[in-house]
């Protein structure tokens, strides 16, 4: 079917249909889609993708029986339960959690730091079915902790949420995506950091197999404040990590950073990027990634640098390790710059597990699947030394357990 | 930034193109525009038998149907290929002289104003030149010399008539004429260029080198180049480029292929200082060059050392095809761009056999107000166990209207083989100028030595005969008087 009659036929489902402004938008998105070759060798968001299931899917959306559950912990602490991408409605001093609005889509479809042919992106908000909205309210210190649940298979979550971090407001925010279900969720974050907050964002990846999660997140930063974003990607099934950041005023700071695991014959694509828009920010991405088996994974780091943003620092990282023969894992470290008071650079490897390493802990007596899997733990040790909650710290420890069991 | 380096960054960016004069010789050339007669009437202005004609035509069929690569970051207007003619020799050339003393003395003198003396420079430095003037060769010397060894170098011309069987073997064998819309259309239209041909253990005991040189306004140079070196020899080619002063854009589509087999070794060197367009941005030579070694045998290596100052848009991706075991590829860069000049070069490294290396060296200086851009590409496919890439590109940034891109592609498919990338992006050490003016340096020469030290890695690999006219080219595109 194609993208037109689908999106016709589910109209009532979808969010905003009855806006004009909206559905004008929608009618040039539908428009990008009939025009496209689905050109695969130049179009980042296509690549090692299966273009049949994603972009020729049948649609199906359940409204969850259940609301979802917000629980006010102890103080300044928070945990949602937000079903098939639903939240209901909380309000108190220190957050607002309400439904988007079509405000907040017209904002975001102003918005051109995604590519108009991130068809991903497009698919979002054209089927756009659920989502919330999180304020968090000036000069507070919050933390959340969102799971994500899905209560039917089949289901195509098309989710967009908003997050504002209000003036001086600081918020840490986990989420978790383990979903043992065959649907399909596509997600996109819309956050905003207002001057001199701080947002501390974890995404905890572990889903089954056949669930596919494609999460796209743009942030935007003013004046002193702080963006953090890690990702750790366990998951069995397809997991599509993109995510932008823009520095909108002076000394503001990007950090994205994310690990992947993979194995047998899943697929994960990652990309960050980070526009300087302003003087003196800071940016910082780092990815890293163990593929083993027939395992893909792309990475795709992007810095734009633009001329009024002098004395930025920008900095990125990607390192790789195959573990087997039929492993493959691109990567395209890209520095754009049109300011010449600058530091940037960027470093890739990519390359199995250092021979000599693997020598030097046999000599002591060690076996080689245990060499292996000391060294690979090694690889990823600074990023799970800089978790600093406990609890969230022992979770990817027994995670990366599991994983390493399966390594030979 | 203080007043003095405004001032000397306003001087270096106005610097006046040195070897901006044209050459007064009628030109024989037919019609604007590309259709099949043109390529009917190249075909028979060189004498070429059939196959080759057929070859040209298919080539054509295939361009028609093709789009422009659109991946560079370059902004240009639309390329007109029927406003171009497609052939030009100077008049009196269906005759070839046979020594210097016959050919015309403007084109002689032409060569001395750029500094290229034949007959001094063939005693002086040792060098065989087969110079290219408007797609024709004027002279080949040293030929007899390099006859004795069993050395081929003459134009393509001539190895099409002389040596069918090499050409219809090796021509187009590494770039497809249907590999991209500029391959497809210099295979259509190619007029001349060089034929090496290095037969089994040789070691050729000089440079070989080819100076282009564009001159009849609106004629798009489409040279073609094929180098093959047989089993365990060895060749160093150098090719310089300077062409005089226009207004109107002109188009240069080169195809270089370069095929080592087991052992051989290859060095192609390139220094291209063309016409990059006025202050203002206006006029100036289009350069969209493909080329492309492949290391056919084991044990082979193609290394390319390019110094690229010049064009008002640069779009060259040498690259190495390592099919052989062991096989080595290299690449060094040197690309400086100034005023409204773009810039799109890199390489691409394709890992195919075992143990194959590959390392990149590339050093990006962006002034006034141009774009420079490194594009390459390090793959290793499947088979290509313990193969090692190790790449590293660096940009200076002069001024800050200028913009330095690094967009590297790297895809593993061996878990055996090992990659390393790095890059750095940033200004002129402020530290360092400061030290150098304190030992008593003017702004304009610390600054060139600094950037002659930054590009000290790749100058390196020149060969001497390069080195200095690299140098030189070096601190001309940066500062004028100051050597």
């Amino acid at each position: 079917m194609n993208i037109q009659d689908n999106y016709l036929k589910n109209k009532k489902n979808i969010f905003f249909s009855e806006n004009k402004d909206i559905q004008t938008h929608r009618n040039k998105l539908i428009n990008i889609f009939e025009n496209d070759r689905f050109d695969k060798k130049n179009n980042e968001s296509l690549k090692n993708i299966n273009l049949k299931n994603f972009i020729d899917f049948k649609y199906k959306y359940l409204i969850p029986e259940e609301t979802s559950v917000i629980k006010n912990n102890h103080e300044n602490s928070y945990s949602i339960v937000s079903v098939n991408g639903q939240c209901s409605s909380f309000k108190d001093d220190k957050i607002e959690i309400t439904k988007i609005l079509d405000e907040d889509y017209n904002d975001f479809s102003k918005n051109d730091t995604i590519e108009n042919n991130d068809h991903f992106v497009n698919l979002n908000s054209l089927f756009l079915n659920c989502g919330f909205k999180i304020v968090i309210k000036k000069n507070n210190n919050i933390k959340i902790k969102i799971s994500n649940i899905i209560t039917d298979d089949d289901l195509t979550i098309f989710q967009k949420n908003n997050y504002i971090c209000e003036e001086g407001s600081s918020l840490n925010l986990i989420e978790e995506y383990e979903n043992k279900n065959n649907s399909t969720s596509n997600i996109l974050n819309v956050i905003k950091l207002e001057r001199n907050s701080q947002l501390n964002h974890f995404l905890i990846q572990d889903n089954s197999p056949n669930h596919n999660l494609i999460i796209t997140s743009h942030s935007s930063c003013k004046k002193d404040s702080t963006f953090t974003q890690k990702v750790y990607n366990f998951s069995e099934g397809y997991v599509r990590n993109f995510h932008y950041s823009e520095l909108i005023e002076a000394n503001s700071e990007a950090d994205l950073q994310g690990i992947f695991f993979l194995k047998d014959n899943n697929t994960s694509n990652n990309k960050t990027f980070v526009k300087h828009l302003a003087e003196d920010c800071k940016s910082n991405q780092v990815y890293k990634g163990i593929l083993n088996d027939r395992s893909k994974a792309t990475y795709f780091s992007n810095t734009h640098v633009d001329q009024v943003a002098q004395k930025t620092e920008g900095y990125q990282l990607s390192k790789g390790i195959l573990l087997s023969d039929n492993a493959s894992y691109f990567s395209k470290p890209e520095l754009k710059i049109y300011a010449d008071d600058v530091k940037c650079s960027h470093g890739s490897t990519i390359g199995p597990i250092d021979e000599n390493a693997i020598f030097y802990l046999r000599s002591r007596g060690m076996s080689k699947i245990a060499a292996t899997k000391i060294l690979i733990s090694s690889f990823i040790n600074e990023e799970l030394n800089s978790i600093d909650n406990e609890q969230m710290s022992e979770m990817i420890q027994n995670k990366l357990v599991r994983y390493l069991s399966k390594v030979k | 930034m203080n007043s003095e380096t405004l001032n000397t960054l306003d001087s270096l960016s106005k610097n006046k193109y040195k070897y901006g004069f044209v050459t007064d010789i009628d030109a024989d050339k037919p019609k604007k525009g590309l259709n099949e007669d043109i390529i009917k009437f190249i075909s028979s202005k060189k004498n070429e038998p059939k196959w080759m004609l057929d070859w040209r035509l298919k080539a054509y069929s295939k361009w028609k149907k093709m789009k422009e690569p659109g991946w560079a970051n370059l902004k240009f207007p639309k390329i007109d290929y029927q406003d171009i003619y497609y052939y030009s020799a100077p008049k009196g050339f269906d005759k070839k002289p046979k020594d210097l003393s016959e050919v015309d003395p403007k084109l002689i003198e032409t060569y001395n104003k750029l500094g290229i003396p034949l007959e001094e420079q063939k005693v002086l430095a040792g060098v065989a030149v087969d110079v290219v003037f408007d797609s024709v060769s004027v002279a080949t010397t040293y030929k007899g010399e390099l006859e004795k060894l069993g050395i081929i170098f003459c134009s393509i011309g001539e190895a099409i008539q002389n040596h069918p069987d090499l050409i219809k073997k090796y021509l187009g064998s590494v770039i497809p004429p249907g590999d991209h819309s500029f391959s497809a259309l210099n295979s259509a239209v190619f007029t001349d260029g060089s034929f090496v041909y290095i037969p089994e253990g040789v070691k050729c005991p000089m440079e070989l080198s080819t100076y282009f040189r564009i001159n009849a306004e609106n004629t798009g140079q489409f040279e073609r180049t094929l180098i093959i070196a047989d089993k365990g020899s060895y060749v160093s080619y150098l090719e310089g480029c300077t062409a005089p002063k226009r207004d109107d854009n002109q188009l240069h589509a080169a195809n270089v292929e370069l095929i080592a087999l087991e052992g051989a070794e290859i060095k192609y060197s390139t220094v291209q200082n063309w016409y990059p367009g006025d202050e203002e941005g206006k006029g100036g030579i289009y350069n969209f060059v493909t080329k492309r070694g492949l290391c056919a045998g084991k044990n082979s290596k193609i290394s390319w050392t390019q110094v690229e100052t010049g064009s008002a848009i640069t779009w060259k991706y040498p690259s190495c095809i390592l099919k052989g075991d062991n096989s080595i590829g290299e690449f060094y860069s040197v690309a400086i761009t100034n005023n409204f000049q773009q810039a799109d070069t890199g390489t691409k490294m394709t890992h195919i056999g075992k143990n194959t290396k590959s390392k990149i060296i590339s050093k990006g200086i962006s002034l006034g107000k141009s774009q420079n851009t490194y594009r390459g590409e390090v793959s290793f496919l499947r088979k290509a166990d313990k193969a090692r890439n190790y790449t590293q590109c660096d940009s200076l940034l002069v001024g800050n209207k200028c913009g330095a891109h690094t967009v590297p592609y790297i895809d593993s498919k061996n878990n055996t083989a090992v990659i390393e990338h790095e890059a750095s992006t940033s200004k002129i050490n402020e530290d360092q100028l400061y030290y150098c003016r304190q030992r008593g340096l003017s702004h304009e020469e610390a600054v060139s030595l600094i950037v002659n030290g930054f590009c000290k890695q790749v100058l390196q690999e020149l060969p001497m005969e390069f080195a200095v006219e690299a140098q030189k080219l070096v601190s001309i595109s940066l500062e004028g008087s100051v050597g």
